[in-house]
């Protein structure tokens, strides 16, 4: 078999890639509707876990974990790991999962086309999820923009309660989970697992603390698992081909095939679905064809605008999965990659992120509240040429002040873009910054 | 019992107390601002961070491991976390901001960013003298500031509902208001609204924020942003002085402090007691201040051919002994209070079986469905059950005119309360018989018919005990001064004004706006020497001390075992 290719580190970065053949995104026409899924052998997954001695729900999760599945909503948490957290079942008491498709992040869009394209592959690992963890109902939360992927969802969702693939006595089988679409209303921070959770239940969107972790205490204080979108639709091809072909794909320490957002300079911006661990360069020179204008690289954001951006001459070799990532300064986030030329201007760039963060705040810590629009102010004085170096110490230690002191991280994801664009920049920063009329020591 | 070493300190703790909660009670003082003992914990100002370890255990042994020195070996947590939101366990150990300097720097630095968009208008603003963020900064704060844009600009001046006003800008987001309503009144009539640094709190759409309790927001705001509309402006808070006591709107007994400037009461804000109303005060026990300031007396009055004449205080006493002891002493009905205290009442019982009468009764002011159940009673009177173990029953109206019209009633002495106006006479009625009346307002309907008229102190003008619905004895200070010279008044206001703001050498021994009357406890035993009876002056202290020895219903009411709290009589059974 081919993907046998992939069975290391090393293979990313041969052009073994080219031969990749796409299961998340598998070119078939109309893959979006009931009967072409069905057609091309969808659900056989749920068919078998729900029917087959074989596939216990421990056997579920067992699988989940022997594939080496990461969490592909951007911090990489292994899933069979998560979903092995659910207390045992108890009667009276509920279980969730709350699917989470609030994609938000600048950068990151692969969630969207999944729903758009193979809906179904999302239902039936959120199906699979529930059967693992024994659950009684799905929140699929979608950010309120998607209006159109809702309504076209929620049509074949209707479709998949009438045919008996969803609801009461699934398949005929004595399991029943339901699937709930929930629209959000277009804030960044639903897609935190906690606020998600209180806006599922219709409160205000202010992130959870933490202990106590939604396995034991999510929706209405109901045992809860939070999975990306990607992520459960990973779940299926786990149940198809084999926790052992899932976990011979990609990158060995973080496998899978991979939805590769990529945006920004580049000649052929788009989602592309491809293993994990392919090399920075290979994705942008070759699947992206290149950046635009046949102009230089200067600076790549490889998972989202919160992950530390990189500086062109910091991705040789650099592989697209958590290991290599970390090693090169930066992380996997939602592999949504943002490529920028050499013209482009990095204060600019920086100015637009921290203006996302301080608009989508929800300003529930203080550090996070009145932090990003303070850094914003800073950011935007030294863009227009008003700036001081001592703003860029300022704002250095403002990402200190905000660093790992708030209920959630995105008062991390706020402060990382900022002390890693300067750090790797600083230059760009310090030129357009004024004179300094003090003497330099 | 479990141990915790806080700044290399010991403690022994029991049961799972929130890690701030415990240092609070144990005087290891931590800035804090969304944190409030009786709400949930959101740990969102995120200003009590500390730093937090646990005891390094061996592996296979489940001991804890321990250095050269013989001490444990603390892994400490990889963050700073919320004191408000740890729960404490055996061996941890925390680091404040007396023994590091992270946690020193992270209060400085939060307190930078509280203080980023705050307005910067402290020397008008209400809460300033008693405000947590401008004290904790003066503890914790930086000095000056970092930050030179423009401050976020919110609504101001936003009326919530009819009591309380918003300023946007001064909110720091604590969502201790929204809580509260949630929580505790249960009105949900607070949200917080917007996102961000623009957030604040709101009523939803439509919604006025009328809740009985609103007013309590204002209490547990840690900044100006929720203020009274009533108070806004009206008294700078270290101009005035409080007193600790009870509020006597209904018969709940919550405890509450009288804000007092110039001898005039301006606001009544909540004591906490456990044991009555927590933390909280109804608004309607917060909107009455003004009785005690206004239409009251300006001495005592007897009645001559031109009406009631001002009189002072020995002739007003003498003309009630004579008319008193003009008349048969079984056909004057006396009648009790349950507005005044239970020394008050005692004394008129005395002083009327020593003249041979019947018992005092007691008009009840009962309104029927105004309860809430919980801190708002159907009583509007604070001490009817104190009355009720006096052996003051509610007066039977029927019985009172069948007496009155079989001319058995010779004379009627009223105790700090208004027959006329509560319907038991009508003025013409007892214009004939003489009537000796202690009154707190000049607006007392039954002064009409009055030949003696005493002006009478009221709750925050003397010293004495009211028993509550529930059966909670307790006692009250004086908050304000006045006119005339009473030793045990003196003495116990040097006590009960928490100066907490002003100086000692005060506005409260300024003449202005000081009511010309004497608490019952001083006048009835003139009354009683006049009319030959050797009653000694004594103290309220003294009279509960008596009462607590002789009435089983008062057994152990005295005012050492009150104090500042009040303790829980038994039951009596159904005595009314």
């Amino acid at each position: 078999m081919e993907m046998a290719l992939f069975g290391n580190n090393e293979s990313g970065k041969t052009d073994a890639w080219r031969s990749y053949e796409r299961a998340l995104l598998p070119p078939v026409r109309d893959l979006h509707r009931f009967d072409t899924y069905v057609g091309h052998g969808g659900y056989e997954a749920l068919r078998a876990v729900l029917t087959r001695e074989e596939w216990a729900p421990g056997k579920v999760i067992e699988a989940a974990k022997a594939s080496g599945l990461r969490g592909r909503g951007g911090a990489g948490f292994p899933t069979g790991l998560k979903w092995s957290f659910m207390p045992p079942v108890e009667p009276g008491k509920p279980r969730y999962i709350a699917c989470n498709g609030d994609e938000s992040e600048p950068g990151t869009f692969k969630d969207r086309q999944l729903m758009e394209y193979n809906p179904h592959l999302v239902f039936e690992g959120i199906l699979i999820a529930a059967w693992a963890m024994q659950i009684d109902a799905t929140y699929l939360y979608v950010r309120g923009e998607y209006a159109d992927w809702i309504r076209h969802m929620e049509r074949e969702l209707a479709t998949l309660y009438d045919k008996g693939y969803a609801g009461k006595r699934i398949l005929g089988t004595d399991f029943s989970s339901d699937i709930v679409i929930h629209k959000g209303a277009g804030a960044y921070i639903c897609g935190e697992e906690t606020s998600l959770l209180e806006s599922v239940e219709g409160k205000r969107a202010y992130p959870r603390i933490k202990p106590p972790f939604p396995a034991q205490k999510g929706l209405w204080g109901c045992p809860t698992t939070v999975n990306n979108v990607e992520t459960l639709a990973c779940a299926p091809l786990i149940i198809n081909r084999g926790a052992e072909w899932f976990a011979g794909v990609g990158a060995e320490k973080h496998p899978g095939p991979v939805l590769y957002g990529i945006s920004g300079h580049v000649e052929r911006p788009g989602v592309y679905e491809y293993p994990t661990g392919m090399l920075i360069t290979d994705l942008i020179d070759k699947v992206a064809g290149g950046v635009r204008g046949g102009k230089k690289l200067k600076a790549i954001v490889p998972g989202g605008a919160s992950v530390p951006v990189l500086r062109a001459d910091m991705i040789e070799g650099v592989t697209m999965d958590a290991e290599s990532l970390r090693k090169a300064g930066s992380m996997m986030g939602t592999a949504g990659m943002l490529a920028m030329d050499e013209d482009t201007d990095m204060v600019k760039f920086l100015r637009r992120v921290t203006r996302f963060y301080h608009h989508e705040s929800c300003g529930q810590c203080t550090p996070c509240r009145e932090g990003t629009g303070w850094i914003e102010n800073l950011v935007t004085r030294i863009d227009e040429g008003q700036g001081t170096l001592r703003d860029l110490d300022i704002l250095l230690e403002l990402c200190d002040q905000m660093e790992g002191r708030t209920v959630c991280a995105l008062a991390d994801a706020a402060a990382w873009p900022v002390r890693n664009t300067i750090q790797r920049f600083r230059e760009e920063f310090e030129a357009k910054c004024r004179q300094s009329i003090y003497a330099v020591a | 019992m479990p141990k915790i070493t806080i700044d290399n300190k010991e403690y022994a703790f029991e049961g799972q107390p929130k890690l701030l909660q415990f240092c609070l009670d144990h005087g290891v003082e931590l800035p804090h601002f969304c944190y409030h003992p009786a709400l949930s914990v959101p740990a969102n100002c995120r200003q009590c961070l500390v730093e937090v370890g646990m005891p390094v255990r061996d592996r296979e042994t489940g001991e804890i491991s321990r250095n050269d020195d013989g001490e444990p070996i603390v892994r400490w947590g990889p963050k700073m976390t919320t004191s408000c939101s740890v729960d404490m366990a055996d061996g941890m150990a925390v680091r404040t901001h007396r023994s590091s300097e992270l946690v020193e720097q992270a209060q400085r630095d939060n307190l930078e960013f509280l203080l980023v968009n705050h307005p910067l208008d402290c020397p008008i603003c209400d809460q300033a003298g008693h405000c947590p963020l401008q004290n904790q900064t003066y503890k914790y704060g930086p000095e000056g500031s970092r930050f030179e844009f423009r401050k976020v600009q919110k609504p101001k001046k936003v009326v919530l509902g009819p009591r309380v006003m918003l300023d946007g800008e001064r909110c720091i987001n604590c969502t201790r208001c929204t809580r509260f309503t949630d929580e505790v009144s249960k009105s949900h009539q607070l949200t917080i609204i917007e996102r961000g640094v623009k957030n604040y709190p709101m009523t939803p759409p439509g919604e006025v924020f009328d809740d009985p309790y609103s007013m309590n927001v204002i209490d547990i705001c840690p900044v100006g942003a929720l203020t009274s509309i009533d108070f806004r402006f009206r008294a700078r808070i270290w101009e005035m002085s409080s007193a600790p006591s009870i509020t006597v709107t209904n018969a709940k007994g919550a405890n509450c402090s009288y804000w007092v400037r110039d001898n005039l009461v301006l606001r009544i804000t909540p004591r906490a007691n456990p044991h009555i109303n927590d933390y909280w005060l109804p608004d309607e026990d917060r909107a009455t201040y003004a009785r005690f300031n206004e239409q009251r007396p300006d001495g005592p009055r007897i009645r001559g051919d031109e009406g009631l004449q001002p009189a002072d205080w020995e002739t007003a006493y003498a003309r009630a002994s004579e008319l008193l002891g003009s008349a048969d002493g079984s056909n004057i009905l006396f009648l009790g209070s349950p507005h005044a205290t239970v020394e008050d009442n005692y004394l008129l019982c005395k002083l009327a079986a020593a003249l041979g009468a019947s018992p005092p009764a007691y008009i009840p002011h009962v309104k029927p469905g105004a309860g809430d159940g919980w801190l708002i009673t159907d009583d509007k009177a604070p001490n009817a059950e104190g009355c009720r173990r006096l052996g003051v029953r509610p007066v039977d109206p029927a019985l009172v005119r069948a007496r009155l019209e079989a001319g058995e009633i010779a004379a009627l002495y009223a105790l700090e309360d208004d027959p006329v106006a509560s319907g038991l006479f009508q003025a013409a009625e007892i214009q004939d018989i003489p009537v000796v009346l202690h009154t707190y307002h000049t607006t007392n309907e039954t002064l009409a018919a009055a030949d003696v008229a005493l002006p009478a102190a009221m709750v925050v003008e003397t010293v004495g005990s009211y028993v509550s619905e529930d059966g909670h004895a307790q006692r009250v200070w004086p908050a304000k001064a006045i006119r005339g010279v009473n030793r045990t008044l003196r003495m116990e206001m040097g006590v009960s004004r928490l100066d907490s703001h002003g100086t000692p050498f005060d506005r409260w021994h300024n003449a202005a706006n000081q009511v010309q009357c004497k608490p019952s406890w001083e006048m009835l035993p003139n009354i009683a020497r006049g009319l030959g009876l050797e009653w000694a002056d004594a103290s309220p202290k003294e009279i509960m001390r008596e009462i607590a020895q002789h009435l089983g219903a008062f057994e152990g009411a005295t005012y050492e075992n009150m104090g500042s709290s009040g303790v829980r009589l038994t039951e009596i059974g159904t005595l009314a």
